[in-house]
């Protein structure tokens, strides 16, 4: 289990997200009538405005669209892995979401590089998102 | 059409004092006493009275004394109108905006403008004191990553430009160096020790690509701006400073569903609304005071005003477009957040303000008589806002 002192406060659009992270799985909220995909969970669909919406799981693949790497952390948390890289991926589901999350890899990150989701448990209802590279551990 | 910025109450009101405090590391004083400082030098700078003021226009983020404390303060027994807004340097010409309506229809006749902040001494956004109770809702989806403040997210975005046109350290290191530059001899700037490229180049990392020199200081500090219609205006002091055109609204994130270019300047909706608002287009501003949280947003945004087309900045730097002396647009003539100091934006209207009045000194430009102020381009939140200033 993670150790964090910031940790995502959940409201009522973003509790099952965060458990399903919990749980090991990366949800994204999907729509059951125009089968758009909406991330972050919101209430309403970002395609046709609906509310006939489930938290479906998905692949959990995308691609590096942009990186940083944080040399200087803003959480005391965050500092043990100074410096670390932050990737921004595209959902391989629907190009327009962008999920940014930590880039855990032994190779170097660059555009258009393959990653999968690495759900991390932080605590039994809230969990996190890592992203790694083939032949990482899960 | 409405809505597209046309029926803006274009030129109908005017900046007529400015005022501000000393920019400094640690006030020793509460956003309370730095606002009232502030107020009082630009209701004196109008030639007004205190009693004169009937509504206040602030933005923050719970950080900073509201419009009905300062009522009880000076003794105004009820505001016409005040517009106390959340966030930060997105907004932060929004209240210009505001007063602006505020006057041109009446409903006011005297609004005061202010930002106080103890950005450095007491409390900033995202930091680790501020509450979670105040942190907008999108910012869960990223800060357990580590990713949660602001000069990640746009080195994101300038990393984003530099794999589509070619952007390198370089590039940003010029604005850096041009903001300090133009700092040297401004009276109120905190940072007047020259930078080379060299001590950008070398200066730490924060969040690669973003050097230490790419972000803004942090800074306290009040600056307050008063506002009349045009017409009272003309019997005060000093040469109005018009209210051309303002614009505020929603911009771009990587919240945005259907948005898909990163690199692509969120600046360009907005732009495009202010200069329907103003009846003025890029070829018409003399000089621009561009939001510059961090370097790469400067750029970002010459692009997205129109001042050139994306990826030909770098080369306009190289060539000194943008320097004060000489250049064709003179930006940040005051050294900018990055080196005048963060008083979230309100400093960059008192610097136009100075500038078309001709009040700049050592620092005027040649050209002065219409600014572009700017708030911040729209990346973090999702808003942005900016202004266009004329000398009547």
């Amino acid at each position: 289990m993670a150790e964090r002192l910031v940790k995502p406060i959940p409201d009522r659009d973003t509790v099952a997200y965060w458990q399903a992270l919990a749980d090991g799985k990366m949800v994204v909220t999907h729509c059951r009538d125009c089968g758009h995909w909406t991330w972050p969970p919101r209430p309403i669909c970002s395609g046709c405005h609906g509310d006939n919406l489930a938290l479906d799981e998905v692949k959990g693949t995308g691609t590096v669209y942009s990186w940083i790497v944080v040399h200087r952390s803003t959480t005391p948390d965050m500092m043990q892995y100074v410096p670390y890289t932050l990737a921004l991926v595209r959902l391989d589901e629907q190009a327009d979401i962008y999920i940014p999350g930590r880039f855990i890899s032994d190779m170097d990150v660059r555009r258009g590089m393959k990653v999968r989701v690495r759900p991390e448990r932080i605590t039994d209802q809230l969990g996190d998102l890592a992203w790694t590279t083939e032949g990482m551990p899960a | 059409m409405s809505g597209n910025g046309n029926r803006f109450p274009r030129g109908q009101a005017a900046i007529v004092g400015i005022g501000c405090t000393e920019f400094s590391k640690n006030s020793g004083v509460s956003t309370f006493a730095l606002a009232t400082r502030a107020i009082r030098a630009a209701v004196a700078d109008a030639g007004l009275g205190i009693g004169e003021i009937d509504g206040f226009c602030t933005y923050g983020t719970a950080d900073s004394v509201s419009p009905n404390l300062l009522a009880q303060a000076f003794g105004i027994q009820s505001l016409n109108y005040y517009v106390d807004q959340y966030l930060g340097g997105s907004v932060s010409m929004s209240v210009i905006g505001q007063a602006t309506l505020a006057v041109s229809a009446g409903i006011a006749d005297c609004v005061v403008c202010y930002r106080a902040i103890n950005g450095r001494s007491e409390i900033r956004k995202n930091g680790a004191g501020a509450g979670p109770a105040r942190a907008p809702w999108d910012i869960q989806f990223k800060m357990p990553s580590g990713y949660m403040v602001p000069a990640q997210e746009m080195a994101m975005n300038a990393r984003a430009h530099m794999l589509r046109y070619g952007t390198t350290s370089e590039d940003l290191g010029r604005i850096a160096v041009l903001s300090r530059t133009n700092a040297l001899d401004n009276e109120r700037a905190m940072m007047r020790k020259p930078i080379t490229l060299d001590d950008y180049m070398a200066s730490e990392w924060i969040a690669e690509p973003f050097h230490k020199l790419d972000c803004c200081l942090e800074t306290d500090g009040a600056v307050a701006v008063v506002i009349v219609n045009a017409e009272r205006a003309r019997d005060l002091p000093h040469r109005p400073v018009l209210i051309q055109g303002a614009a505020w609204g929603g911009g771009i994130s990587i919240a945005n569903n259907g948005f898909d270019e990163l690199a692509e300047s969120p600046a360009r909706p907005i732009a495009e609304r202010l200069f329907n608002a103003a009846g003025m287009g890029a070829e018409d501003i003399d000089f621009a005071e561009f939001y510059d949280c961090f370097t790469y947003p400067v750029l970002s945004q010459i692009e997205g005003y129109g001042f050139c087309k994306a990826g030909e900045v770098p080369d306009m730097l190289k060539d000194g477009a943008f320097d004060r002396a000489g250049g064709k647009l003179p930006i940040n003539t005051h050294g900018g957040l990055l080196s005048e100091g963060y008083i979230h934006g309100m400093n960059h209207v008192y610097e136009a303000v100075q500038q078309i009045r001709g009040d700049a000194a050592h620092r005027q430009v040649k050209k002065h008589d219409v600014a572009l102020v700017t708030g911040q381009l729209g990346y973090v939140s999702g808003y942005s806002s900016a202004t266009i200033l004329r000398g009547a």
